[in-house]
């Protein structure tokens, strides 16, 4: 399923000059499809005309135990952890959990024995010298910030959270990949594994991962790294995997051993992929915070849960502090990842002992900063207020920034306004007319037209291998017992995936024919990808006061990045000599968009629809919490209520409805373009 | 969020820490944690008996961070106890107690699965007694909507009117806009097992629900929704209760367990508000123990400092620490 496999996806990505697709020619395969397809599902309307409600999934095909055996593994869990004679696995875990405790509250200890000037100070200076000035004035800028909002502490928190979480995803993933990526078949092997890791949803392994680890910093590290290592583990394979094979053939016929091999030729060369996977993984780790929070993770996650509850324009604000810890961490790695370039660093010996220096002076500066902050009594975290001797000053701009946030909110909540009569009737005419009728299709045909049909157009799209994973996820489906929830998730996911790329393919061309309208979109996309949704999901509730669309809402926001991102990178890789041949023979820009850009770029788009689907598939637990029910409320309830074992259940039909989409929609990327990567 | 967690011996903590840090004595850490209780006590104002530092959760909603609040302002200002307030979800804080990670939760709504499994089997929370507070869950209208349909103040005069509550959502049924899935309900049985023609659609978590429903009494629109009491949101809007069935010996209100919704039939009972102690904090004889147990609260003083974080944005330090000044003989009780 290939999140991020051929291309990093979720988020700000500077160095992440991502590989462009391959484009194979286009095929004759796809034309006279969408008729057949559109056969399909006129049959589908007729059978629903006949026989609608007749057959819903029959209890006798249900396996009603799983739930039960679900739980029972928990209270297992829970009597061997605690129990007197512990196995060896337990103690490990112990050991694994009290290093993790440490390394986290230590690394927020140390940033606040250094006061918050000289956190500030070590880290703007740090950036400053390995990753040159502008990527340390957006550091200082992100600081600055943190401290203003009346955040720092809980931004310290949460930022040595993350250094700790990425940093334990890295050792693990890194090695990983880099077997990956020598070895085809340990690729193939965890590739499954690293699929159900980012598709199911944290809510569902929560309760188990505290049952191991109790709560605190290292559950909390634990859950971050569960969804932040594939990336880590995907990007670092395919840039073992992108080394030139001639040049590794060289290296070997020199005579050099496999390990030299590695670690003098496929590192080396696969530098910037490498620095691109520490990267991805502090974005992957930043979207888990909210949900860290819930099981003692502390920082920015729990201001932006208890802000929901009474104060919500507390909670948009520390959503702000996570976005800009986002974007100051990703053009900070990212500046640092260029500067540090050997390749594009040729220094003689002179210079490197001049940068010697530099980097002992800037060590040395702040040694002396903070040490002269804490001479001079500077508080550990940032003060609310400032004393002198005659006024006491307010020092952060908080309340200013709430009083704002709350207006906009105010405006947005307030029903005659004007933005509210557009929002309204589109939210109405989403339930109406697409939410609806396509979920009471999928729910009310019978069973086997549901599946069958759907394998069928799998058939039609992809082939007969992804028919047959189609085939299987259904019948895995129902038979766990959550065939109606599923269809409804179906529904919607099918509906918001739609929105989706159709907003994703006109925005990316869009922004491949601008690279002013590129560059203006950027922060925009990084926000929506850090930025929690649940943050941002309640001021969608009150503009359109319908169940399910908030939860469509969110999937759209959070999944149309990632297509716009790979529409726009693929368009533009398309061949400048196909271009030019079109302008020649006469072609208008629009033509040479329509005709030509965009059908050699289907294979990107079609990418970008796969990825999508991942993305919004990921967001059907927010869903659930917002109120589009089905499988995400399960998995909601799973937690808050203690019903594991359904919780589990319904995350795992969210991996089978996640497989089997993926397979029908990128089966074909990977029998043409994917399979020579 | 000001600063709210650890605030004087972190110093000395982070001073250790940094030493061992740079001595990269990287195993002992875990005995330098273990010393912060003792170095605290002289940070702390006139302590009795070495209190130490205390944990206490709060959970998610407006009411919890209330009594939390106003517990660590008793505790840090009458027994000079270093207060950490963690925000961990509602079931993983079991756990967090078993482990002794959190000493206290102050308001649980009576996990009976969870009772069972950490108070009875395990014993290692040990139930700390009622609040005081009394949680009441029912069925809700705006005022306006009792006002103009007198008859809604029973069930059976929504049978017929379901109408009245129609949404794009519902279709040709009315809404019922249901509960945060983690709260005890039973709406869909009950409007089963009532007959009535409203359809259950879920809103998701309190503040989505909070939304959908503050957005209707906007609009001056009709509509039914799970709710509960005692709830600061309760002052900001006026609300009309619709009484369910007399309650019947053997009636259920969590319709987890399943089965026949006949069985549901009946109004919510009254869900006394339990505190918790995790056994270890219980049997460390630290005052803040003897002080939390006796701690007791109304619905009204609850929803009174609830209202000034939630409603009007005040520190929820400050709010508690006022009610605390305000309520000295209800205090003093809880220090003798």
């Amino acid at each position: 399923m290939a999140v991020a496999s051929t291309e990093p996806t979720a988020s700000a990505s500077t160095s992440g000059q991502p590989a462009a697709p391959a484009i194979p020619a286009p095929s004759s395969r796809w034309r006279g499809r969408p008729a057949r397809v559109g056969g399909v599902v006129a049959l589908m309307a007729l059978a629903f005309a006949l026989l609608r409600g007749d057959a819903p999934w029959p209890d006798s095909l249900t396996w009603n135990a799983l739930p039960g055996r679900l739980d029972s593994l928990q209270g297992w869990l829970l009597e061997q952890r605690t129990a007197e004679d512990r196995s060896f696995i337990f103690v490990l875990l112990d050991g694994f959990r009290a290093f993790a405790d440490w390394l986290v509250t230590t690394s927020t200890d140390a940033m606040l024995w250094m006061t918050w000037v000289g956190t500030l100070a070590a880290a703007v200076l740090l950036v400053w010298r390995f990753g040159g000035w502008r990527a340390a004035l957006i550091v200082l800028a992100a600081m600055v910030s943190f401290a203003l909002m009346g955040l720092w502490e809980a931004s310290v928190q949460t930022l040595a959270l993350m250094l700790a979480a990425v940093t334990l995803c890295l050792a693990i993933g890194m090695p990983i990949g880099v077997l990956a990526g020598r070895s085809r078949r340990v690729h193939r092997a965890i590739t499954p594994a690293l699929d159900a890791m980012q598709i199911v949803p944290a809510f569902a392994y929560l309760m188990p991962v505290v049952i191991l680890f109790s709560v605190g910093p290292a559950a909390a590290v634990i859950c971050t790294m569960i969804y932040a290592v594939p990336p880590a583990v995907r990007i670092t394979a395919l840039g073992i995997r992108g080394v030139q094979p001639d040049t590794v053939e060289a290296s070997k016929a020199y005579g050099a051993t496999s390990l030299q091999t590695l670690f003098k030729v496929q590192l080396p060369l696969a530098r910037r992929q490498l620095l691109l996977s520490v990267n991805q993984t502090i974005m992957f780790g930043l979207s888990l915070v909210v949900i860290a929070g819930l099981i003692g993770g502390r920082g920015l996650g729990d201001v932006v849960t208890s802000g929901l509850y009474s104060n919500a324009a507390l909670a948009l604000l520390a959503g702000a502090a996570i976005v800009i810890m986002a974007i100051a961490l990703d053009r900070a790695t990212a500046a640092i990842a260029d500067r540090t370039d050997p390749t594009r660093r040729h220094l003689t010996n002179e210079g490197r002992k001049r940068a010697k220096l530099v980097t002992l002076a800037t060590l040395v500066a702040i040694v002396a900063i903070v040490l002269l902050a804490r001479a001079l009594g500077a508080a550990e975290s940032y003060p609310d207020e400032f004393e002198t001797a005659t006024t006491v000053f307010t020092a952060t701009i908080q309340d200013t920034l709430l009083d704002g946030i709350q207006s906009v909110l105010d405006y947005i909540q307030d029903p005659t306004s004007l933005i509210f009569g557009i929002t309204e009737p589109i939210g109405n005419f989403l339930v109406k007319y697409a939410l609806e009728p396509l979920r009471v299709l999928l729910v009310e045909l019978p069973w086997f037209i549901t599946v069958s049909a759907l394998a069928a157009i799998a058939l039609l799209i992809s082939g007969r291998r992804p028919a047959i994973t189609v085939l299987a996820m259904l019948l895995a489906i129902g038979t766990m017992g959550v065939w109606e929830p599923a269809m409804d998730t179906a529904s919607q996911v099918l509906v918001a995936t739609a929105l989706a790329v159709a907003i994703g393919i006109a925005v990316g061309v869009w922004a491949a024919e601008s690279p002013r309208v590129e560059k203006l979109l950027r922060p925009l996309l990084d926000t929506l990808q850090t930025l929690p949704q649940l943050v941002y999901i309640i001021p969608f509730i009150y503009l359109m006061p319908v169940s399910r669309v908030p939860g469509v809402v969110a999937s759209v926001l959070y999944a149309a990045p990632v297509v716009i991102r790979l529409v726009t990178s693929g368009v533009r890789g398309v061949s400048p000599a196909a271009v030019e041949a079109a302008s020649a023979f006469g072609a208008t820009r629009g033509q040479v968009l329509t005709k030509v850009k965009i059908p050699l770029a289907r294979e990107a788009i079609m990418l970008g629809v796969n990825q999508g689907i991942i993305m919004v598939l990921a967001v059907v637990v927010i869903g659930g919490l917002v109120g589009s029910g089905a499988l995400g409320d399960e998995v909601a309830r799973g937690l808050q209520r203690n019903e594991f074992g359904a919780g589990v259940v319904a995350s795992l039909a969210i991996l089978a409805l996640g497989i089997a989409l993926d397979r029908v929609t990128q089966s074909r990327t990977r029998s043409t373009g994917g399979q020579q990567r | 969020m000001r600063g709210t967690f650890m605030r004087g011996p972190r110093r000395v903590h982070g001073v250790a820490a940094l030493a061992l840090a740079l001595a990269l004595g990287v195993g002992a850490c875990g005995e330098e944690k273990e010393e912060t209780p003792a170095a605290s006590s002289d940070s702390g104002a006139a302590a009795e008996k070495d209190c130490g530092k205390v944990t206490l959760n709060e959970q998610a909603w407006a009411g919890s961070t209330a009594n939390t609040y106003i517990a660590k302002a008793v505790l840090e200002d009458k027994l000079g106890c270093e207060v950490e307030v963690t925000k961990i979800a509602e079931i993983p804080v079991f756990q967090a107690m078993a482990d002794g990670k959190v000493d206290a939760v102050l308001e649980d709504w009576q996990h009976t699965d969870e009772y069972a499994k950490y108070i009875e089997e395990a014993g290692t929370v040990v139930d700390g007694g009622p609040l005081g507070v009394e949680g009441h869950i029912g069925w809700f209208v705006p005022k306006y909507v009792m006002d103009e349909n007198p008859e809604f103040a029973t069930w059976e005069g929504l049978k017929g009117k379901e109408d009245l509550f129609k949404t794009a959502e519902s279709g040709d049924q009315g809404m019922f806009l249901g509960g945060d899935p983690g709260y005890v309900q039973k709406d869909k049985e009950l409007i089963k097992a009532l007959g009535l023609n409203l359809k259950h659609v879920t809103a998701g978590a309190e503040p989505a629900q909070v939304a959908r429903w503050t957005q209707a009494i906007k609009q001056k629109k009709p509509v039914l929704f799970y709710w509960y009491t005692p709830q600061f949101y309760n002052q900001q809007y006026e609300l009309a209760e619709v009484k369910l069935p007399e309650r019947t010996p053997d009636c259920k209100d969590d319709a987890k367990s399943g089965g026949d919704p006949e069985q549901y039939k009946c109004a919510y009972d009254v869900t006394v508000i339990e505190k918790l102690f995790s056994k270890k904090f219980a049997e460390s004889g630290s005052p803040a123990y003897d002080v939390l147990k006796k701690m007791e609260l109304t619905n009204e003083d609850q929803d009174a400092v609830a209202k000034a974080i939630a409603g009007d944005k005040e520190d929820p330090e400050e709010a508690g620490a006022a009610w605390v000044t305000e309520n000295a003989d209800k205090v003093e009780a809880w220090l003798n």
